[in-house]
């Protein structure tokens, strides 16, 4: 499974244009090497071995979070395209909990949803007003009428609650690394970020209580050997671990991040339109082993 | 005489609260809480000889008598006391903050084993919650120092605690909980104040790193309380007049508001956890 998600957070991307595709992550890819060069004998099989599987798979920045510049505009754009998913996702999951397969699920968690998506809705009406007022245009940035939350599980999200709350604590953290993600590109925008860097501040820990709430009605639901917290990075889809950072992110203690590279290559094949809504009842659901499928199961 | 006594004990009582912290940090290294291994908390607090002998020898129960007696000491005793307190002075820059936000976590790393110290919570679930959240407050707290190394401006031992303050916030299983949210809600609300002002990119990803993990923490014991996870206005100790606008583009249920290193004293100071003096032109 993460071997796959790797493989799926690093293919190309067509997203962002070649210029922005930076030059130090190639300058961290020789300092890799060259570090492997200098460390014990005793331990140097193993670690040439860990580095040579980043030349091939992570971006293994030092210390930085980012891998491309992006202006405090991109930004905003970036984000609200995230919550414009996030708000969609739980619109079809409270749509699920009134009348469709949800509707049997426990009342405190049909609260969550409704609680959670309002705030996500709110967060895209408050975005758009900060991108038109950078002089961009919120309804450019679009999300399609029916994206393929299928790829989440490789199954339908909605169509039990279980499935509903691992996809939804999929995408919880995701988003709260993805705004961690930025913070270092809106300190280097200086006095122009400062807006945008408090508005994703912000934002970003509430999207960390969505995620711990979510995890906690798993752990007391349904017994998930999960916590509010990160107690193992395997329970996220997005690289926890980032070994050359002197910040402890292999701690449960410190969040990781994922760079815009990283997250488009997740959500792609969500803003995959569905051929069908998503949240209808589907065979497709039931019979994931179909070629289509295989194909868009980024976040499997 | 029974005046002194208890101020003695008083006395006793904080330096054993700090001392608690290093305890915590001794049984919760780095190593105990790195993800992807499998962990399983302690139900309780490991034995630990000091902390029994100690707790055989004040009496724990006897520190709500103590310090209510200590409103009766002479003032020029009080003062005495107070003289040797270390100020703590915050200047506003990147070590400043730093040192801010290590003084937030020492409070928080010396709560939670506090209120485990406390008996009053007993769900082996809450129990594993505060260990664990408590593990992290320490982690974070040994993180800082790492990175301040001489910089840090106050050892764990300069901190004197008041343990009038402290003491309320662990009366019982509400109290207790209901504290570890205020706390953690007001962690969250400071780092993400402190945010905007810090200049070293490292430092605010790490910053970043730390309050979603605040934020965590805030919505998990939320959580056990029943609590909405995400807080409503009413809920914070700045209200939405006081909340500087332009820290805050936005305000309501969906954000965690941004708050001054100021404000932040000033909400710690209402909890009364804390005797050292505040100053600095961080906080000013």
């Amino acid at each position: 499974m993460n071997h796959a998600l790797n493989q799926m957070a690093h293919s190309p991307i067509e997203t962002v244009p070649p210029q922005l595709q930076p030059t130090k992550e190639w300058l961290d890819r020789v300092g890799n090497a060259l570090l492997s060069l200098i460390i014990p004998l005793r331990s140097a099989a193993l670690i040439l071995l860990l580095s040579s599987g980043f030349l091939l798979l992570a971006p293994a920045a030092p210390s930085y979070a980012q891998t491309a510049t992006l202006t405090p505009q991109q930004i905003v754009e970036y984000a609200l395209t995230l919550e414009k998913l996030e708000a969609d996702f739980y619109r079809r999951a409270i749509g699920a909990a009134q009348t469709g397969a949800l509707r049997n699920a426990p009342q405190v968690a049909k609260d969550v949803l409704v609680s959670y998506g309002g705030d996500e809705a709110q967060h895209v009406t408050d975005l758009s007003a900060v991108l038109t007022s950078m002089g961009g245009n919120p309804d450019s940035v679009m999300i399609p009428a029916n994206p393929n939350y299928s790829a989440i599980l490789g199954r339908d999200p909605f169509a039990n609650p279980a499935d509903l709350l691992m996809a939804g604590q999929y995408v919880e953290d995701l988003g709260v690394a993805a705004y961690k993600g930025q913070v270092q590109n809106l300190v280097a925008a200086g006095d122009a970020g400062k807006t945008v860097l408090a508005a994703a501040l912000e934002i970003h820990s509430v999207e960390a209580r969505h995620a711990a709430g979510i995890r906690f009605l798993r752990q007391t639901l349904l017994g998930a050997d999960v916590r509010p917290w990160i107690k193992n990075a395997s329970s996220v889809i997005y690289n926890e671990n980032r070994p050359n950072s002197i910040i402890p992110f292999g701690s449960e203690a410190f969040d990781g991040y994922a760079t815009r590279e990283e997250v488009l290559a997740l959500v792609k094949p969500i803003l995959m339109s569905a051929p069908q809504p998503t949240s209808a009842p589907s065979p497709r659901s039931t019979a994931p082993s179909t070629p289509e499928d295989t194909t868009i199961r980024a976040l499997w | 005489m029974r005046t002194f006594l208890s101020l003695s004990f008083s006395e006793k009582d904080q330096g054993l609260t700090l001392r608690s912290l290093h305890f915590v940090k001794a049984c919760y290294p780095s190593t105990f809480i790195q993800k992807n291994h499998t962990m399983t908390f302690p139900i309780a607090p490991p034995g630990n000889r000091y902390f029994t002998s100690r707790r055989r020898l004040l009496k724990w129960s006897l520190v709500g008598l103590g310090t209510t007696l200590l409103t009766s000491v002479p003032s020029s005793l009080m003062a005495q006391t107070s003289r040797s307190l270390k100020p703590l002075t915050f200047n506003a820059d990147d070590l400043g903050i730093l040192n801010f936000a290590l003084l937030l976590e020492e409070l928080e790393a010396a709560f939670y084993p506090a209120a485990l110290k406390s008996g009053k919570i007993t769900a082996p679930k809450e129990v594993e919650y505060l260990t664990a959240i408590g593990g992290h407050e320490a982690a974070h707290v040994k993180f800082l120092r790492e990175v301040l190394g001489s910089n840090a401006l106050f050892k764990t031992s300069d901190l004197n605690l008041n343990q009038t303050g402290l003491s309320a916030l662990l009366t019982d299983r509400s109290t207790i909980l209901n504290s570890a949210v205020t706390l953690e809600d007001l962690g969250v609300h400071a780092y993400n104040g402190a945010g905007p002002s810090l200049k070293n990119p490292t430092y605010i990803l790490a910053a970043g790193s730390i309050v979603s993990v605040e934020g965590r923490h805030a919505a998990g014991v939320r959580s056990l309380l029943g609590r909405p996870t995400t807080e409503p206005d009413s809920d914070r100790l700045v209200s939405d007049a006081d909340l500087m606008a332009s820290l805050n583009p936005f305000k309501g249920r969906a954000y965690d508001e941004l708050y001054t290193p100021k404000q932040v004293v000033a909400a710690v100071g209402s909890l009364n956890v804390l005797n050292n003096p505040i100053n600095g032109t961080l906080v000013a």
